[in-house]
C-alpha cells in the first residue's frame, strides 16, 4: 500500500515530467501551426501585404477577400480544378485499389513480392514522378504514351500542353504513385476480416459475388471511408506537379488551391487575400474530416 | 477427372501470375525508364522513345550524365542539404513527438484532456494552408535560408503525437508503476523501458517523416533564397525548367535522388509495408 504523501509526490513528479517532456513539441506546434493559423484567420480580413509598401498601412477590409475568393476568376477556377482533380483521382483509387487488394489477397507463392512491387512507386518522390511522367507524356508523335496509344488507333495528344488533358495527366501521375499504397491499406482491412466469417458463408452456400457484396464490403467500410477521405484530403493539397510542370497553365487549367495561395501571397504580395484562400481551404478540409468522423463513428 | 481439375487449376494459376506480371509492368516500367535513360545520351533517349527500347539498356551506355550532374549541377551539394534537413527533421520529429505522446498516453496531469482535443483539432490543419503565415514567422525569427528554417517548423506534428498517444495509451500502466516502485523516474521510464518497446511505431513515424521531408517542395521553395540551402527537389525543378532541357542529366539526377530511398525501402521493406497496411485499421 502506498501512503498518501508518496501518492502526492508521484502526482507532482508526473506533472513535472509532463511539463518538461510536452514542452518542445507543444512550443513548436504553437509557433508553427497554431499561430500561423490564427494569423491566417486574422489577416484574411485585412489587406496585409507580405512585403509592406511605404505609405500603405494594413487596414481591415471586412469580407472583401472572401468575396474575391469566389469572384476572382483564377482563384475560383483553382477551387474547381482541385475539385475535379479529386473527382478523377479518388474514384480511380478506390475502385482500382479494391480490385487490386482482392486480387493480391491470395495465398500464392511470390504474391508478397508483387505487393511490394505495386507499392514501390510510393518511394519515388513526387518531384521525380512528375518529371519522369512529363517525359512519358511527351506531346510529339514519338512520345512513349502517344506511341503506345497509336497501337490502339488513338491519335497523338499534347497531354500537359492541352488545357483539356493537363489536369488528367497530373491525376495519372498521382494515381500511379499512390495506388499501390492504398491497395496495401485496403488489403490490411481485408485481412482484418476473420476467416471464420467467410467459412460460415461458404457453408451457407454463398457465391463469390454474394460473399464480396454481403461480407467484404460492409466489413471493409471503415477502411474504405479512411482511404476515401485521406486520399481526398491529399488530393486537395495538389501543388508539386503543378509547380514542377505547368505553373498553373495552360490557360489556368491546372491552377490548384495551394498553388494559387502560394502565387497570390508569395509572388503577388497579397498576404491578406492569400490568407482568405487558406481559410476557405481549411473549412473544406475540416468539413471532410468531420464527415470522416461521422461515418467512422462506433455504432 | 482429376487430371482435368489439375489442368484447370494450372491455367487459373497461369492467368493469375500473368496478370500479376502485367500489372507489375505498369508500376515498374516508369522507374526502369528513369534508371535506364540515365545512362543514355539525349539523342539515344529520344530515338528510343517510341519503342520498347525506351525501357532497355540500348546504344552506347556511359556515366557521362552522372559526371555532368556531379560536376556542373553540383548534385552532392544539394544532396548534402537534403540529407541534413531530413536527418535533423526526422530525428527530432520522431523523439519530440514521442515524448509528448508518452505523457499524454501514460501519465496523469491537469488539463491533459484539453491538450489531447487540441492536438486532434490541430492535426486537421493542413500545413500547406498556413504556409504563408508560417513563412512570415520564420522570417521574423531570422531563420530564412538556414538549416533550422528548413528543418524545424515541421518537427512538431500533431498527427505523429496522436499516433504515439494511441500507442502509449494501449501499453500496460503496470510497467510504469513497477519501474517507479523500483526507484526509476518518469523520464527514465520513457527512455529505458517505453522507447525500446515502441520500435514498430518509431519505425512508422521515421518512415513517414522521411518521405515527407525528403520530397517536400513547397516549404523549401519559400525559405531558400539561393543555392546555399537548396534541396534536391528544388534543384531538380531548376534543372527541368532550364532554358535547355538535358534529358539524360534530368534522368541521372532523378535516379540518384531516388536511390537512397530505394535502398532504405529494400532494407526496411517489412516495416514499410507493415506500417502502411495497418494505418487503415487504426485510422
Amino acid at each position: 500500500m502506498k501512503s498518501k504523501s508518496s501518492n502526492k509526490g508521484l502526482a507532482a513528479a508526473q506533472r513535472r515530467t509532463s511539463l518538461i517532456y510536452m514542452a518542445p513539441a507543444c512550443i513548436l506546434i504553437t509557433v508553427f501551426i497554431l499561430l500561423p493559423f490564427i494569423l491566417s484567420v486574422y489577416y484574411s480580413f485585412t489587406n496585409k501585404m507580405l512585403v509592406p509598401k511605404a505609405g500603405k498601412s494594413t487596414e481591415f477590409v471586412g469580407f472583401a477577400n472572401y468575396i474575391k475568393v469566389f469572384t476572382n476568376s483564377a482563384t475560383a477556377k483553382s477551387f474547381v480544378n482541385t475539385g475535379i482533380y479529386a473527382l478523377m483521382v479518388v474514384p480511380a483509387i478506390i475502385i482500382l485499389g479494391t480490385l487490386l487488394a482482392v486480387f493480391v489477397n491470395k495465398p500464392l507463392k511470390g504474391v508478397k513480392t508483387f505487393r511490394a512491387i505495386y507499392f514501390s512507386p510510393q518511394i519515388v518522390t513526387m518531384t521525380v514522378v512528375a518529371v519522369v511522367w512529363s517525359f512519358i507524356l511527351s506531346p510529339n508523335d514519338t512520345g512513349i504514351m502517344n506511341s503506345l496509344l497509336s497501337k490502339f488507333g488513338i491519335p497523338a495528344q499534347s497531354w500537359l500542353q492541352d488545357s483539356r488533358l493537363a489536369l488528367f495527366s497530373i491525376a495519372i501521375m498521382y494515381i500511379w504513385q499512390t495506388l499501390g499504397m492504398e491497395m496495401l491499406i485496403i488489403l490490411g482491412g481485408l485481412q482484418y476480416i476473420p476467416l471464420e466469417v467467410y467459412e460460415a458463408a461458404d457453408l451457407d452456400g454463398c457465391s463469390g459475388v454474394q460473399r464480396f457484396v454481403r461480407i467484404t464490403v460492409p466489413l471493409l467500410k471503415n477502411t474504405m471511408v479512411y482511404v476515401m477521405l485521406s486520399v481526398t484530403i491529399n488530393t486537395l493539397k495538389l501543388f508539386t506537379q503543378v509547380y514542377m510542370l505547368t505553373n498553373g497553365g495552360p490557360k489556368n487549367a491546372t491552377t490548384s488551391v495551394i498553388y494559387q495561395l502560394y502565387k497570390v501571397g508569395f509572388m503577388n504580395n497579397q498576404q491578406g487575400f492569400s490568407s482568405a484562400i487558406a481559410v476557405v481551404f481549411f473549412v473544406i478540409v475540416l468539413g471532410i474530416s468531420l464527415l470522416q468522423n461521422y461515418l467512422m463513428r462506433d455504432k | 477427372m482429376k487430371a482435368e481439375n489439375e489442368t484447370k487449376r494450372n491455367i487459373k494459376l497461369a492467368v493469375d501470375y500473368g496478370l500479376y506480371t502485367l500489372i507489375a509492368c505498369v508500376f515498374v516500367l516508369p522507374i526502369i525508364y528513369m534508371f535506364v535513360s540515365a545512362f543514355k545520351t539525349d539523342a539515344q533517349i529520344v530515338s528510343d522513345m517510341s519503342t520498347v527500347k525506351a525501357f532497355l539498356p540500348t546504344g552506347k551506355l556511359s556515366f557521362d550524365n552522372f559526371v555532368a550532374i556531379v560536376d556542373q549541377v553540383k548534385f552532392f551539394r544539394f544532396f548534402k542539404n537534403s540529407a541534413l534537413v531530413t536527418l535533423l527533421n526526422v530525428s527530432l520529429a520522431t523523439i519530440l513527438n514521442a515524448m509528448a505522446g508518452y505523457c499524454l498516453g501514460m501519465l496523469d496531469f491537469k488539463s491533459k484532456k484539453t491538450i489531447i482535443s487540441l492536438i486532434i483539432a490541430l492535426s486537421i490543419v493542413p500545413s500547406e494552408a498556413v504556409v504563408l503565415n508560417k513563412f512570415m514567422i520564420v522570417n521574423k525569427l531570422g531563420m530564412i535560408n538556414s538549416l533550422l528554417g528548413l528543418a524545424i517548423p515541421s518537427v512538431g506534428y500533431p498527427m505523429f503525437i496522436f499516433l504515439y498517444y494511441n500507442h502509449f495509451k494501449g501499453m500496460p500502466k503496470e510497467l510504469v508503476e513497477a519501474a517507479i516502485v523500483d526507484g526509476e523516474t518518469y523520464g527514465g521510464v520513457f527512455w529505458k523501458i517505453m522507447l525500446p518497446l515502441s520500435k514498430p511505431v518509431l519505425a512508422t513515424v521515421t518512415i513517414m517523416g522521411f518521405i515527407r521531408s525528403w520530397g517536400d517542395l513547397l516549404w523549401p521553395t519559400l525559405v531558400t533564397r539561393d543555392e546555399t540551402w537548396r534541396t534536391l527537389p528544388l534543384a531538380l525543378r531548376a534543372l527541368s525548367t532550364d532554358v535547355y532541357i538535358y534529358w539524360g542529366q534530368i534522368f541521372a539526377f532523378s535516379s540518384l535522388m531516388t536511390l537512397p530511398v530505394l535502398i532504405l525501402f529494400l532494407v526496411f521493406q517489412k516495416q514499410f509495408i507493415a506500417s502502411v497496411t495497418s494505418s487503415g485499421i487504426k485510422g
